[in-house]
């Protein structure tokens, strides 16, 4: 991009750069580019990514796997051998009784199963003494959870009838998968690449130079530090960092010439060097020999040795480039794909190994004819290896050292939103307690490719990040080919090069993943070769070819997880796509592809964006000179914006707080199909709405056809007071008409346990008396079986399956029925708000996979909003119900028009200083006419739309592509339908009936429900249970448990004086308790004595002994107090302190400390 | 609190001009009072003045999308005709029933069954599928449909004309935002009363059912919404709006047009021929000012001047077709003077009742 610093490719061939501000004018007659969007998401799909990582595995990785320990054979006998020759996964299914059933995702989720696939392979092995071949086909080695819309799955390629027959909805992207029932996503993992260099300073300042480097085989990191102007090797396998010098002497550079001849000709190189050679001198070390032995004493284990080498060497196979942690390009992502794969590999070699390890103890017990190794495959390791990683998200794999917590997370269904936000995550490398703020800051490196908006709050701000729209992410490629292609383009070999050849003035090293390939005399040309065989699609279209000109190297990459995007090439500035092209796309002749094999589009990622100069519009009307040098032209602006921050209209009018995520709590339609599922919870908007004011991304991603909020009316206004801190004030008959009514339904499951025996729980049906009468009251939602019937209203403490257990469980009855009064009554019992009428919506029976019956009933209980719910806006404005007012006492226009809410003012979206340097940012885009705060364009765009009876756009930097409609036209549209320009209206007092004094601002703005709602939090007691152990109240809601007067809340009343009411607080509400204390503090007894508790009778009240201080207690039997010590009853006192505190003196008697109290005569 | 001295009167004679009365829509002028008492009738309008509305629905079969709440919640925002309601008791006053609907005092009970039978065209249920045991208080579609059938062009707002009807609906077309900011619900009803199709309740697939009984009963807008007879009632203040005709003569042809196009509503109207800029709809006005700013912008301070008359307000009322515009003025006016004798009588005995904790006390 212009804006990077690293592109400062200021050869002789290119140009002074243009100036900015030519690039930001808009073009007369712009080509609308617009349609390549929807084409882009019609081919790749939402969550593109997560479907391509896994079909890649399924159908290249796995195989791989399979094929690099495709023989395993037994220790003692090679002969006796097993070998897959073919793997492949199936169809999803599931065994039952030994008849293979197809299954579908939505049955996995109502009846808590997995989706998998059994994975199958083709075998040849040999069995007895003569090692006779055989061959088996469709062994099944496991079950592979399956992506919902991989290749696998049963939903590909279906159309939306289909899709509605199998139960799915037909806007669900897909992308996770579904274990015991749960839906589950792997999040894409942010990892540094491998193989590359990173220049760094460490924690002490020190620069260092680190690499990551992993084979199949090994995983290791080197590290080259600057030390004291002295240059040291750290490696896990050395005790201590080596001089670099003593490495290169190991690797037969003996004289200190060629060790300066191989760094560079730059003399200065040899100053730098000068210090780590004296060191080496210094220890004496000339020859490769010394070297060796210098080293071979400092390795941590013996017989490393003549691995170190071979590192040593990977070390400088790589060269130094300079690189930043946070730049992008040097970020890989793993997908699902990847880590499945890590996780298959993992389980793989274990079965094997241990199929192995049983051949081989088999034989050494036996020694008679060995088993073959077919029956010694055991399949449920890895089908239970690969359910558990993905349902606990704990990818703990030794084999890589890889242990991480959280992969994979419970696929959010709150929304639609949620669910795609979820998909595109990244979860970051750093730990998220990391106080650094670099790399939470944005990188240049991320436009177009990260969005700059969509972080999460708090501590994770900035280091979890989301997928732009148009972001692919690469899988792997194959690199043999390519690396063939390179070498016959004139690539030439390092080991055929002295080092004074390898740098050589014009030639620069060709980098292949990271690795060297070689030397190129003719750079440029090179690079023009490979990208022209890219366009024409001779090779993969991800392949990036970068030319860096200050490191004089070329970097092809073909490795996955980078990122890239689609971007227009252009022709000296001037677009290859042309309207013709633009038309045949939208008569549907041509596709997002055909623009990818004609060459008109192509991938660049982060490295070689920084050869490119991306223009965002075409620049017809300007000269040659301003545009030669641009290469590529921006498909559209707004898909620097990820998925989820599309949705906001105007996003780039004014700050967004990164909290308008909390969006993604808001209670609306998901999913058509939502009410066939069965979640633990979901929230639906009665009437739900389409916004008036849209944004592009909103239609791209089928969000209008899953309304999440209302048009309100909104006046801004203060109004009876009820509006401080962002409250708002509604109006009643706007709640009575349906305005944020919603619909929270709750899932409960009751198990119907086996005992074994036949002996498991039972379902009675309700108990009646002669005239059919209920005996209990509370079952009255019951049905004749013993289970709630849907329709039914059901009341707190109600019961909704009335579910029997066995008194004994361990009775030997041989199969024998229990008898009625063997059972006792164990019945579910809803718990729910005293007053509020729920519903029993949906009763679903199924059985587990061990056969156990569960029953899962939806209870579902319809909401109007209440003084305390929690609103939203699409801005981030968060603010909870205030009041509820008449509709007569609201303010009315002479049109009749009375607002569905009132917002104060002071809650409009502020300025802030972060706004100012998020503006900077995109400042090359757009002239703003004002600094309207976004949240005034959506209420006048909507008051247009409304007026003129279409829908507005305020699609990101759309202006000036017609996908965002401008205020002043809107202003227009306002003027033409009688209302006032800027949107403001002149409103009557609804209670007194005078005008107001200053005109309103009213206008419809999208709002959501959110889903704190005061029904779910309300709480309050008066008195109620204790913990056992302090005799204090219990926290928490859940448990109807005490509010509690903290230490602030004390400090407070401390400070006021109101010494009794935190006696009453603390003491008389909370754990009063009766003591004796013995009176005097002289005390015949020494410490240490302990507590001697009294006997069963005794203990009620506790005492206090007058003379030691300590405890007594209340003997009932004498109606005396009692201390334990002095065994009498004399110099006792009754006093009053918190059970807590008495606890305290026990348990500190118990440690031998003890605590006496000292009392004075009152 | 001042009281007026004993025997001081501020007794007004407002008087009333109506000026368009449709069956559900007026516009009247009052005069001669103040705010308080032009308030007071709009609020009174809005919410205190009774209809019948479902209240109570017992659902036997319900298998369509839509669940139980749901569909009473829809069947309440139904408006019955009410004409009857207020000769009606108030279910918690009615002394001769239990409230559970078989009372002819206190309410009237509903009946609704639909099932889609082997079709394959979805079957919409409407509020013309309610069955009423009332004739008088039915669903507002219906009792147009049968005045239709009757033939009877006299003097029921539920005759509604039906070119008058689609008339009206252009006009709310043309302006939805009036509809949408309160009645966001009655938009879909209002075009399906213009096709003569009922209020759609749900719609139902093949095999499936609705059967539910439903009871209407009295009520006030105060209580719920759907008892509110009141589509918008709102009045302003008539402006008064004076042209300072010398300051007028000053300006050029050209500065007149853009000063009368200046105003978003369409109040002053310039004559080609004469190019006198005249007064053409003084209650166009919106009190925006932006002729004010555009005449202060061209340096003609006080080249109008418009004041808002204090006295006189323009009313204008539509109804959910629940009542008439004439009866939802008159019975506001009724249920006024009710509240009226009520304070009257506390001066009598201090014993408002009902009213009392109403009025909020002395
Ligand atoms: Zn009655």
């Amino acid at each position: 991009m212009a804006v990077d610093d690293r592109d400062d490719a200021a050869g002789k061939e290119v140009p002074p750069p243009p100036s900015y501000r030519s690039l930001a004018a808009p073009v007369a007659n712009p080509v609308d580019k617009f349609a390549l969007l929807p084409a882009f998401l019609k081919v790749r799909g939402l969550v593109k990514e997560h479907i391509d990582s896994f079909n890649y595995f399924i159908t290249r990785g796995i195989r791989n796997i399979v094929q690099a320990n495709n023989r395993i054979e037994a220790r003692n006998d090679p002969n006796i051998y097993l070998r897959y020759t073919n793997v492949h996964v199936g169809k999803p299914s599931v065994q039952v009784d030994y008849k293979i059933e197809e299954i579908t995702p939505h049955f996995c989720r109502l009846t808590d199963r997995t989706y998998s696939a059994p994975i199958r392979v083709d075998i040849e092995y040999t069995v007895g003494k003569q090692h006779e071949l055989q061959l088996k086909r469709n062994v099944l080695i496991g079950y592979m959870p399956i992506m919902l819309r991989s290749y696998t799955c049963i939903l590909h390629g279906k159309d939306e009838a289909e899709l509605a027959r199998l139960g799915e909805c037909p806007l669900d992207p897909g992308g996770y998968f579904i274990v015991k029932g749960t839906e589950k996503v792997i999040l894409i993992q942010e990892q540094l690449s491998k193989n590359r260099i990173i220049i760094d300073t460490d924690s002490k300042g020190r620069v260092i130079a680190s690499v990551t480097s992993s084979t199949h085989e090994i995983k290791s990191k080197t590290v080259i530090t600057l030390d004291k102007e002295k240059i040291y090797l750290q490696l896990n396998q050395f005790t201590k960092p080596i001089p670099i010098i003593v490495v290169m002497k190991a690797m037969g550079m003996e004289s200190d010439q060629e060790v300066v001849q191989m760094v560079g000709r730059d003399p200065r190189y040899g100053d730098l060097l000068f210090p780590s050679i004296q060191e080496c001198a210094s220890e004496r070390i000339y020859t490769q020999q010394q070297a060796l032995q210098y080293m071979d004493e400092k390795v941590t284990y013996p017989g490393a040795g003549n691995q170190k080498e071979g590192r040593s060497k990977s070390i400088l196979r790589d060269v130094f480039i300079a690189h930043v942690p946070d730049y992008v390009g040097n970020k890989r992502l793993e997908l699902s794909g990847q880590l499945i794969s890590l996780l298959f590999e993992d389980l793989f070699k274990t079965m094997n190994s241990q199929a192995v390890e049983m051949m081989n103890r088999n034989s050494d017990k036996t020694r008679s004819s060995p088993s073959d190794f077919s029956q010694l495959i055991k399949h449920e390791a890895i089908t239970s290896g690969l359910e558990r990683a993905i349902s606990t998200g704990n990818w703990d794999i030794k084999r890589f050292r890889m242990h991480r917590k959280g992969v994979s997370q419970v696929l959010s269904r709150l929304s639609y939103m949620a669910s795609l936000g979820y998909m595109t995550r990244i979860t970051p490398q750093f730990e998220k307690t990391r106080k650094t703020s670099g790399p939470r800051a944005l990188q240049p490196s991320q436009w177009g490719m990260l969005c700059p908006c969509d972080t999460p709050e708090g501590e994770a701000c900035g280091l979890t990040k989301n997928l732009a729209l148009l972001t692919h992410v690469t899988t792997d490629q194959e690199e043999g080919p390519l690396m063939n292609l390179c070498k016959s383009l004139g690539v030439e070999d390092l080991t055929l090069l002295s080092g004074e050849e390898i740098h050589a003035p014009g030639s620069f090293l060709v980098m292949f993943n990271g690795l060297i390939l070689g030397k190129h005399r003719q750079p440029q040309t090179f690079a023009k070769t490979m990208r022209k065989l890219r366009r024409s699609g001779q090779i993969g279209e991800f392949v990036s070819i970068f030319v860096n000109e200050k490191q004089h190297c070329i970097h092809i990459a073909s490795d996955g997880g980078r990122v890239c995007r689609p971007l227009i090439i252009a022709d000296m500035g001037i677009s290859r796509v042309k309207e013709d092209h633009m038309k045949e796309l939208r008569d549907g002749i041509r596709s997002f592809d055909d623009f990818l094999r004609d060459g008109l589009i192509e991938y660049l990622d982060v490295n070689e964006e920084n050869n490119a100069l991306i223009a965002l519009y075409e620049h017809v009307d300007q000269d040659d000179v301003e545009r030669s040098s641009i290469t590529h032209i921006e498909i559209e602006p707004l898909s620097i914006l990820g998925v989820v921050s599309g949705l906001i209209p105007y996003p780039h009018h004014n700050q967004s707080p990164p909290s308008f995520l909390f969006e993604v709590k808001v209670t609306f339609l998901y999913n058509v199909l939502q009410l066939f599922r069965a979640d633990s919870l979901l929230y639906l908007l009665v009437y739900a709405q389409r916004p008036l004011l849209t944004t592009k991304t909103i239609e791209l991603v089928g969000y209008d056809k899953l309304g999440a909020g209302q048009n309100a009316t909104v006046a801004v206004m203060g109004y009876s007071g009820y509006d401080i801190e962002d409250a708002i004030v509604m109006n009643k008959s706007s709640l009575d008409r349906g305005f944020g009514r919603c619909i929270a339904m709750k899932k409960y499951t009751v198990m119907k346990e086996n005992y074994g025996d036949g002996v498991s729980d039972r379902i009675a049906k309700p108990q009646r008396d002669k005239d059919s009468v209920l005996v209990k009251q509370n079952m009255r939602a019951l049905d004749e079986d013993g289970i709630a019937a849907p329709g039914q209203i059901i009341r707190n403490h109600d019961v909704y399956v009335n579910k029997q257990t066995p008194s004994v469980i361990d009775r030997r009855g041989a199969g024998a029925l229990l008898r009625d009064r063997e059972y006792k009554d164990s019945p579910a019992i809803y718990k729910g708000v005293d007053g509020e009428t729920t519903v029993v919506d949906r009763v679903m029976l199924c059985s587990d996979t061990n056969d156990k019956l569960s029953i899962k009933c939806i209870i579902r209980h319809t909401r109007r909003p209440e003084v305390g719910d929690k609103f939203s806006s699409r801005h981030g404005q968060k603010g909870v119900c205030g009041t509820i007012v008449q509709q007569e006492d609201f303010p009315f226009s002479e049109r009749g028009i009375c607002p569905d809410l009132i917002m104060n003012p002071h809650g409009f979206p502020r300025f802030d200083i972060s706004f100012v340097i998020f503006k900077y940012l995109f400042y090359l885009f757009i002239n703003f006419p004002n600094l309207v705060s976004r949240k005034m364009i959506e209420l006048i765009g909507g008051k247009a739309g409304l007026s003129c009876g279409r829908f507005h756009y305020g699609s990101a930097f759309g202006e000036p592509s017609g996908n965002a409609d401008k205020v002043e036209d809107i202003s227009n549209t306002l003027i033409k339908h009688g209302f006032s320009y800027n949107g403001k209206d002149f409103l009557y007092s609804g209670i007194l009936g005078h005008p107001l004094e200053a005109y309103i601002f009213m206008g419809p703005i999208y709002y959501q429900k959110l889903k704190h709602m005061v029904l779910d939090k309300m709480h309050a007691r008066a008195s109620g249970p204790r913990v056992l152990l302090t005799r204090q109240p219990t926290e928490g809601r859940s448990r109807d448990g005490g509010l509690r007067l903290g230490e602030m809340e004390r400090d407070c009343l401390i400070a006021y004086g109101a010494s009794m009411l935190i006696f009453e607080r603390l003491l008389l509400s909370s754990d009063p308790y009766q003591v004796q204390v013995i009176f005097e503090v002289v005390c015949e007894f020494p410490f240490g004595r302990g507590w001697n508790c009294a006997t069963a009778d005794a203990v009620v009240l506790g005492s206090v002994c007058r003379k030691c201080g300590l405890l007594g207690y209340y003997n009932h039997k004498l109606k005396a107090s009692y201390r334990s010590m002095c065994k009498n009853g004399e110099n006792m006192a009754k006093m009053r302190l918190p059970y807590a505190c008495k606890l305290l003196f026990q348990e500190l008697q118990a440690m031998n400390v003890v605590p006496r109290l000292k009392l004075t005569e009152g | 609190m001042d009281r007026p001295a004993a025997g001081a009167s501020y007794q007004r004679f407002p008087r009333v001009r109506i000026r368009d009365l449709k069956p559900d829509f007026a516009k009247f002028e009052l005069r001669d009072t103040d705010a308080s008492m032009a308030n007071a009738l709009r609020r009174v309008m809005i919410a205190e003045v009774p209809t019948v509305a479902i209240d109570l629905v017992e659902i036997e079969v319900n298998s369509s999308v839509l669940n139980d709440e749901f569909i009473a919640h829809r069947l309440g925002l139904i408006p019955l005709t009410s004409a009857a309601a207020m000769q009606m008791r108030f279910s918690r006053d009615c002394d001769a029933c239990d409230g559970d609907g078989s009372c002819e005092y206190c309410s009237v009970e509903f009946n609704l069954s639909a099932r889609a039978t082997d079709s394959d065209q979805t079957l919409e249920v409407t509020s013309t599928d309610l069955r009423s045991a009332d004739p008088k208080v039915c669903p507002v579609d219906q009792a147009r449909a049968y005045q239709q059938a009757l033939g009877g062009e006299s003097y029921d707002p539920n005759t509604g004309d039906q070119r008058q009807v689609v008339l009206h609906l252009i006009s709310l077309v043309a302006n939805p935002f009036v509809v949408l900011s309160c009645l966001v619900h009655f938009i879909p009803l209002l075009l399906m009363l213009a096709l003569g199709r009922g209020i759609l309740i749900v719609k139902l697939r093949r095999g499936q059912e609705l059967r539910l009984r439903a009871i209407a009963r009295k009520g006030i807008g105060k209580d719920h919404a759907k008892w509110s007879p009141a589509a918008t009632v709102t009045f302003m203040y008539e402006p008064d709006i004076r042209i300072n005709e010398e300051l007028m003569e000053t300006l050029t042809l050209d500065e007149k047009r853009s000063w009368v196009e200046s105003s978003p509503t369409k109040v002053f109207e310039l004559d080609a021929i004469t190019q006198q800029v005249t007064v053409c709809d003084a209650e166009a006005y919106t009190y925006d000012d932006e002729v004010i700013k555009k005449a202060e912008a061209m340096g003609k301070p006080g080249l109008v001047e418009i004041t808002a008359k204090e006295d006189s307000f323009i009313f204008t009322v539509e109804t959910t077709g629940a009542i008439t515009a004439y009866e939802l003025i008159m019975n506001a006016i009724t249920v006024l003077r009710q509240k009226l004798d009520a304070v009257r009588l506390q001066d009598d005995d201090g014993d408002l009742g009902e009213l009392g904790a109403h009025l909020g006390g002395p």
